[in-house]
């Protein structure tokens, strides 16, 4: 009992940060309708921008904003040069999922071309080790679960108390719609795409904190359980996709310790699917996503 | 080839490929690539015209590199052989025979190349996904085969025609299980990385860890690259090991030791894994996590060994390093025990036919284990040349080559030397202790 109790906790922290990438890939597609896979290797330049930091003596918890913001900047920079041209020109939503599947492909091993193949690391972050309520955390996971908490207060604020945020919904909505009741929706994409990729950023560092070892192949391994977490939760819905990284992050944690880890990592997707069998538009998610999903 | 050997192997063949893309096609001195040799003569019958050794193994598909590099050692020792004239007159020389890495593939290619090539009278085979369709063809052929899979299910086989000279993944697992109790960790928990090189060695270590009166305290498959293990690490310090007997890569290792680190208040186990760990990733992702002194002093590494002082290691790499195409290569394939398997395998089953007067399968195969056995007033030789000379002048010879002394159980498999070593501050590896091969075998 006391070892089910343990992963839970352990689950939460894992869940943290699969929840906050989660949460940038769902705001992300919310706005733009875009598959985009590149999100991934937009992780490990965050890990790798982080690791270039801390060799020249930032802390890691320094360089998670940094990191955070460098990836903000290139998603928005990205979006512009390569992702709304094409969706100007009409390209079709496969081809727009092969693109990002091809420029995350040339990002990563524009990674390994500078950094190398060689696994890297930040060394140990974890500091101490806590112990309350049966749970057992390390200073460093407390830090990432209460800094994925303050984000998606952030971001729940930004969205329900700014006219930023209402313009944001209204063109995750309707676009169309939007753009006709005078929101300028170009301006509206590249802030989402900043504060997405800041997201992407942020889980990207947290990650390689988290594993403590990590390599350019950092952020598609966990591109998935993110995915899976979005949708999980309710595609284009932050609150459900957090809610889904948590999901994912305590079913594997526990499966692990009750039963065969070698499972792990696939209770979360047995769950997933039980999900969507049950309720296809994921927990929070509208039948409008649900549909921009399927036709994306 | 040894599964667990395998990583280790294909580390040395990413530093070999951009060498390798520059030489020459695939292929032996001179047959050819592909499925088969040249045409003509069934294997074995005809005694004129040179001898045909059959490297089989992946010269195409995605494990190219792997047949190339592990064949290249046909070539030193076929180029001593001809130097030194020969096998009873014959020149010896490296045929190509493309398993293509693919089990059912290969069957045709191989089954092509024993009805066509010309005095097929040897083979060496590589690859440990391909040897369950190749070992058989071979045998019913009655062409005497070395090879360096490592797969379990040849430890006991009934292969008259089958020669092992590295030593199975369960022999490695038994190696780690001697260590531990040697050492006093009498309970010890097995955490292996999903995958057959690190699962290979499991029956081992379980075949092993009683018999030495110790137990298995836990034993534990994880995913590899997960974000977390603390729930697997969990259970681990749960079982109180005193050494974990370990198989991961570099980024899983340094995840789930960290952790280990910080729940258990700092302590950590001692870890026995495979001298496939002996690489600058493993020991640099293991140290920035629990430092230099835990990785030099309670981190083990065992695996099969060789000496490289003796005279015997030194004709193999001159001959590597002399010839054109494995000279690039040399150090790359003097490291590791497989590529020497092979050198010596060829070498063994030269003498047996000098020793059986017949260049024959069928005839030359039951005195394989007399060349290598030891005995009363043999003369020990430790290359192919030293061993035609002594057998010419009528001596009995005993071959101890690049491996040192080889010992055939029944099912002609031999372990070899095992030995433990430990990191070095600077990633290199100190030897502390040797592990005796029959010891090994008898604990399977």
């Amino acid at each position: 009992m006391h070892l089910i109790i343990e992963s839970v906790g352990f689950g939460v922290a894992t869940g943290a940060v699969i929840g906050l990438g989660a949460v940038g890939f769902s705001v992300q597609f919310g706005i733009s309708n875009i598959l985009n896979i590149t999100y991934g290797a937009l992780m490990t330049l965050s890990a790798y921008v982080g690791l270039l930091l801390i060799n020249r003596g930032v802390s890691a918890w320094i360089a998670l904003p940094i990191g955070a913001v460098v990836v903000g900047l290139v998603s928005v920079l990205y979006n512009r040069a390569l992702l709304a041209p094409l969706v100007r020109r009409g390209t079709p939503p496969v081809a727009m999922v092969i693109t990002t599947v091809a420029a995350g492909t040339i990002l990563q091993y524009v990674i390994v071309a500078i950094a190398g193949p060689s696994s890297q690391s930040y060394g140990e972050q974890s500091g101490q080790t806590l112990h309350f309520l049966g749970l057992t955390l390390s200073e460093g996971q407390v830090v990432i679960i209460v800094l994925t908490a303050v984000l998606m207060l952030g971001l729940h604020l930004l969205l329900t108390r700014t006219t930023l945020g209402k313009a944001m919904r209204a063109t995750s909505s309707n676009r169309t719609l939007a753009r006709s009741c005078g929101i300028s929706t170009s301006r509206v994409s590249d802030i989402s795409w900043l504060i997405s990729g800041a997201l992407c950023g942020a889980a990207g560092v947290a990650l390689a904190i988290t594993t403590v070892s990590f390599d350019f192949s950092l952020g598609g391994l966990f591109l998935i359980p993110m995915i899976a977490a979005a949708i999980l939760g309710g595609i284009g819905q932050p609150y459900g996709a957090m809610l889904g990284g948590l999901i994912v992050g305590v079913s594997s944690e526990v499966f692990a310790a009750v039963s065969n880890p070698n499972y792990k990592d696939i209770v979360a997707f047995a769950i997933l699917i039980i999900v969507l069998l049950v309720r296809p538009r994921g927990l929070f998610g509208t039948g409008s996503s649900t549909r921009r999903l399927m036709e994306g | 080839m040894g599964s667990a050997n395998r990583w280790r192997v294909c580390t040395l063949v990413a530093v070999a490929t951009a060498v390798l893309s520059g030489c020459g096609s695939s292929g032996g001195s001179g047959g050819s690539s592909g499925g088969g040799a040249s045409g003509g003569g069934a294997s074995g019958g005809s005694q004129s015209g040179a001898v045909s050794i059959g490297v089989i193994a992946p010269f195409t598909g995605p494990a190219a590199q792997f047949g190339k590099l592990l064949g290249s050692p046909c070539y030193a020792a076929t180029d001593l052989i001809n130097k030194a004239g020969g096998v009873l007159g014959h020149q010896i020389h490296c045929t190509s025979i493309d398993d293509t890495g693919d089990a059912a593939d290969a069957v045709p290619n191989v089954t092509r190349a024993i009805a066509t090539t010309s005095n097929l009278d040897m083979t060496i085979g590589l690859e440990s996904n391909t040897a369950a369709t190749t070992v058989p063809l071979v045998n019913a052929a009655k062409i005497p085969m070395v090879t360096t899979n490592g797969l379990v299910a040849f430890s006991k086989n009934n292969y008259p025609y089958y020669w092992r000279l590295t030593p199975s993944d369960d022999a490695n697992g038994a190696a780690f299980a001697v260590w531990a109790v040697r050492k006093g960790y009498k309970n010890v928990a097995v955490v292996f990385q999903n995958g057959i090189g690190s699962e290979g060695n499991l029956p081992g270590v379980r075949s092993a860890m009683p018999k030495l009166g110790g137990k298995l305290g836990l034993q534990l498959t994880i995913p590899a690259d997960s974000a977390s293990y603390s729930s697997e690490v969990a259970k681990v310090i749960a079982a109180k090991p005193g050494a974990l007997i370990w198989s991961a890569d570099p980024q899983t290792t340094a995840t789930f030791m960290s952790e280990y680190k910080q729940l258990n208040n700092g302590a950590l186990p001692a870890m026995i894994t495979a001298t496939d760990s002996l690489t600058p990733d493993f020991f640099n992702a293991l140290t920035k996590v629990v430092g230099t002194n835990y990785v030099t002093h309670d981190v083990y590494l065992v695996g099969s060994s060789f000496s490289q002082t003796t005279p015997a290691f030194k004709i193999y790499k001159g001959a590597l390093s002399a010839d054109p195409k494995t000279s690039a290569i040399a150090n790359v394939l003097s490291a590791v025990g497989p590529p020497a398997s092979v050198y010596d395998g060829i070498n063994i089953l030269a003498l047996a036919m000098i020793m059986s007067k017949s260049t024959v399968g069928s005839t030359y195969n039951s005195d394989i284990t007399k060349v290598v056995a030891p005995k009363p007033g043999a003369v020990v030789v430790d290359n192919y040349a030293a061993g035609k000379q002594a057998l010419a002048a009528g001596k009995q010879i005993q071959y101890v080559g690049v491996l040192g002394p080889v010992v055939f159980n029944k099912y002609h498999n031999s372990a070899g030397t095992f030995a433990a070593a430990v990191f070095a501050a600077n990633g290199s590896a100190n030897r502390v202790g040797a592990i005796s091969g029959p010891q090994v075998l008898g604990l399977l």
